[in-house]
């Protein structure tokens, strides 16, 4: 009874957030300066011409009506279309989310797992020789700046030993030959992955290994810890069966929360590699006072994230009956 | 295992006669209509024709879809064309109807970019499938290189879109939202697949009209199978694909810093072309200090041309002296008034200083003193007495462009010598046309048109008084009832050699009073393989060009 009080309280909470999120959203592109109109600087363009496009894109109704209006859309689940495709904002996002989700995701499941392992052997071998080279290693790779990375991997992989594609998502090659079907299709993704997914890999996978690392070395101290010791169980059961499952919460916590933000993508890992993401569209439009396809992406990911916060909070509640924030 | 098995894939399909070219950006839209970023246009290039095109060695006008130039009844102000037989890619004749259409679009929906164009157009005639009549409403002087050089769409698929869009509530918005999947043009190339983020695939359009017919002395292909067009994030990224092979040429301006490596690479070759472009300062002149010219002029007396050009430009630019760049050779005048020609930085400085000091501005510290040396001045005073306060020269940023955000800090500099509290200040792009075009809250400026087009009639828009008003060109504000006069009879002076009088004569007139000051013209750097295709056409504007497009032969 109490955890469905408790999970109604953070939901009526939720919607407060998501309402001050939207408000916010629509002010913060309306008062940047610049609109997408004098953006266009054309000649051939009169200020007649600018008017009627500004009264075709709606604005030139008042900033409340425009509010009421946005408003209203959202509600009846329509986002606009976009100033500078002419296209639903919900096609254009459809269309990128895909990739986006397919590339962050197994880059932060595979960077996540990797630093799990990592980060419990380095804690079980504090001070030694082990620890020091992969926690050096994981804060070297962490905070190295990821458009240089990836420019450096392109020039190695792709450039001097040609194993890998530039960039993109696709070869031409592969997608127009009819011959070719769904699994040839597939591997071509996945061979364009590989760089990208590098890149993201060696930017996380530190994080992950420093936050497991300091996790397990509290589990370590914990009492049960020396019981099981004292008990002469194996050194291996006691790190793999007894220490390792407790100190992963956090970074379960971390990973849940990355994955939200996933959708987000990156703007500079599908700049620099040419990923047709949601992460690139994002910045453009911003960049373009693309105001619906901006606010929609926006929207999207706070939706994404707020939803998480929650299913986080729910799953802790449930797990500790303490909880009652 | 995997990569074996791509490679395999890919030397399958390769083809040999099929170009492949970089681009940085994929088109936003394929509805002509509505395409104004430079990617669809290029694209869209390809596909849509116009009555006429450039020659790419005169510049001058030559028929493209018209059978021969325009014939002009000077008394019933009446243009008459004669179209080529040509088909349209779905194998439709392309009749003068299509033409007709394609103007009343844009006359009914008052389509942006195009309709400046068209209004002047009073009525329109077929008197035969191959045969358009129009007639002005009074002497419109660019009508032939502005009018007639709009793509022509096709009757037959913009027909029900039209008649949709007229019963919605905004028909104009109906239109421009409109999807185009598949354009069906007159062009060289026709789209083929489209692969949203990866690639455009264009194939050539075999029943395009001028294969295989020469035209201003071009023997027309194509001679390639198609294009595909790859997209690439960034300049560096396309540009280690142009040199490992993955494309055959880059279709966009290359940074000077890449020229060495470029050059020294055997497979590589490099083109160099002048564009149409002006890059400038612009002044506010409706108000203090910039509303004085002799202020205006003693700026311009201060720039450097020599240090834009060889350092910030690295070589790869042209001086401007008018705001017709030179390139457009029939219209620039090369007789406007110049400042500071040949001067060393001390002679600049003298110079100014003595425009000012005749106009009568005052300082607290002369940037000359009483031996004649130059030093730092200070403390520069109005001919009214009152201390000039500080101003700012708003700039693109530097990511957005290094060349013209190094300029407003040169600027700032030179300016200083001379005791002028300049100050420059890079904004973000989109706040700083709000700023100058919108809210005119602003000292002086700089910004550029990387891509002019070759009718003067832009020297009007620019600085006709009628424009400077929310949103106009006239952004700095400059307002001369002589100019106003020549501007407008310009307009409608349907003789050349006369208009270019009128022209040259308002050049002087910009170039005397200085609202603009001409910073540089950059040149364009661009790059393709060698040993794969043959037959570049250099033009004003680079190689990436209708022309090369169909004279382009495999090897």
């Amino acid at each position: 009874m109490e955890l469905r009080k408790y999970i109604l309280r953070r939901l009526a909470q939720i919607t407060v957030i998501f309402f001050v999120i939207l408000t916010v959203l629509f002010l913060l592109f309306r008062l940047a300066p610049g609109d997408p109109v004098s953006r266009m600087v054309d000649p051939d363009m009169t200020p007649e011409d600018s008017e009627r496009l500004i009264v075709q894109l709606g604005l030139d109704k008042p900033l409340g009506v425009q509010y009421l209006i946005y408003l209203k859309n959202f509600f009846k689940g329509q986002f606009g279309y976009s100033f500078h495709y002419g296209e639903p904002v919900v096609d254009i996002i459809w269309a990128r989310l895909p990739n986006t989700v397919l590339l962050f995701t197994t880059g932060i499941i595979l960077s996540a797992l990797v630093g799990i392992f990592l980060g419990k052997i380095a804690s079980w071998y504090k001070g030694k020789k082990t620890d020091s080279i992969m926690t050096v290693g994981a804060l070297v790779t962490h905070t190295l700046f990821l458009p240089w990375l990836a420019l450096i991997l392109i020039w190695i992989f792709a450039y001097k030993f040609s194993w890998f594609p530039i960039n993109g998502m696709i070869s031409e090659e592969v997608w127009l030959d009819p011959d070719n079907g769904f699994i040839t299709k597939a591997l071509d993704v996945l061979y364009h992955m590989v760089l990208p997914l590098s890149t993201l890999f060696l930017i996380h996978f530190g994080a992950y290994l420093l936050i497991m690392r300091s996790a397990m070395l509290e589990t370590l101290k914990e009492d049960y810890i020396l019981t099981a010791r004292a008990k002469g169980l194996d050194e291996k059961m006691i790190r793999n069966k007894h220490a390792a499952p407790n100190a992963a919460l956090p970074v379960v916590t971390s990973v849940g929360l990355s994955l939200a933000f996933s959708i987000n993508g990156g703007a500079l890992t599908e700049t620099v590699f040419t990923w047709p993401g949601i992460g690139r569209e994002l910045v453009f439009s911003v960049s373009q006072n693309d105001y619906p396809l901006a606010q929609a992406s926006f929207l999207l990911i706070a939706i994404v994230v707020l939803l998480a916060n929650l299913v986080v909070d729910v799953l802790y509640a449930y797990l500790d009956p303490r909880i009652r924030y | 295992m995997l990569m074996a098995s791509l490679h395999f894939s890919v030397s399958k399909v390769s083809a040999a006669d099929m170009l492949k070219m970089g681009v940085l950006q994929e088109p936003k839209t394929l509805n002509i209509w509505r395409a104004g970023d430079r990617w669809s246009l290029k694209i869209l290039g390809l596909i849509y024709q116009p009555l006429y095109v450039r020659d790419p060695k005169t510049l001058e006008l030559v028929p493209w879809l018209a059978a021969a130039p325009p014939e002009f009844d000077s008394k019933n102000l009446c243009y008459t064309v004669k179209l080529k037989p040509a088909r349209w890619s779905d194998g439709t004749e392309l009749t003068s109807e299509d033409v007709a259409f394609t103007v009343r679009i844009i006359q009914e929906f008052k389509v942006p970019r195009y309709i400046s164009k068209w209004k002047f157009i009073k009525k329109i005639e077929t008197p035969d499938k191959q045969t358009i009549k129009f007639y002005l409403e009074s002497p419109y002087a660019i009508f032939v290189s502005r009018s007639l050089t709009t793509p022509i769409v096709q009757k037959k698929q913009w027909e029900e879109v039209i008649k949709k869009a007229k019963g919605t509530e905004k028909p104009l918005r109906t239109l421009l939202r409109h999807k185009v999947k598949k354009p069906i043009g007159s062009g060289p190339f026709t789209l083929k697949d489209w692969r949203s983020g990866a690639y455009i695939y264009v194939i050539k359009n075999e029943i395009f009209f001028g294969a295989g017919k020469t035209i201003s002395g071009h023997l027309l292909g194509p001679h390639i199978d198609g294009i595909i067009f790859k997209v690439y994030g960034t300049s560096d990224a396309a540009i280690l694909a142009l040199k490992k092979g993955s494309i055959d040429m880059f279709w966009w301006g290359i940074q000077p810093g890449y020229m060495e490596d470029l050059k020294a690479n055997p497979d590589m070759e490099v083109f160099t072309n002048e564009k149409s472009a002006l890059y400038y300062l612009g002044f506010n002149v409706r108000k203090p200090p910039f509303n004085d010219a002799s202020l205006r002029r003693a700026a311009a007396t201060l720039v450097g041309e020599d240090f834009i050009i060889k350092r910030i430009l690295q070589g790869y630019g042209l001086k401007m002296y008018s705001i017709i760049p030179p390139g457009n050779t029939f219209w620039y005048c090369p007789d406007v008034p110049k400042y500071g020609v040949g001067l060393s930085r001390e002679g600049r400085i003298k110079k100014a200083y003595q425009i000012l000091s005749d106009a009568g501005y005052t300082w607290k510290i002369p940037p000359i003193d009483n031996s004649g040396n130059v030093v730092n001045g200070d403390g520069i005073m109005l001919p009214d007495g009152k201390l000039m306060e500080k101003f700012t020269i708003l700039t693109p940023p530097a990511d957005y462009d290094p060349h013209r955000a190094m300029c407003g800090m040169m600027m700032q500099e030179w300016l200083r010598m001379l005791g002028i509290p300049a100050y420059s200040k890079p904004m973000a792009f989109g706040a700083l046309i709000e700023q100058v075009k919108v809210r005119r809250d602003f000292d002086a400026f700089i910004l550029g048109y990387g891509s002019l087009s070759l009718d003067p009639d832009y020297l009007r828009n620019f600085f006709i008084s009628t424009n400077d008003k929310r949103r106009g060109w006239n952004m700095s504000g400059y307002n001369n009832p002589a100019f106003d006069k020549i501007a407008n009879q310009s307009a409608k002076t349907m003789n050349r050699d006369e208009r270019r009088k009128l022209i040259w004569e308002m050049q002087k007139i910009i170039m005397g009073d200085v609202p603009y000051m001409p910073l540089y013209n950059p040149k364009l750097i661009e790059a393709a393989r060698k040993g794969k295709f043959t037959g570049w056409v250099q033009m004003l504007g680079g190689v990436g060009n209708l022309w090369s497009f169909c004279q382009l032969k495999p090897l």
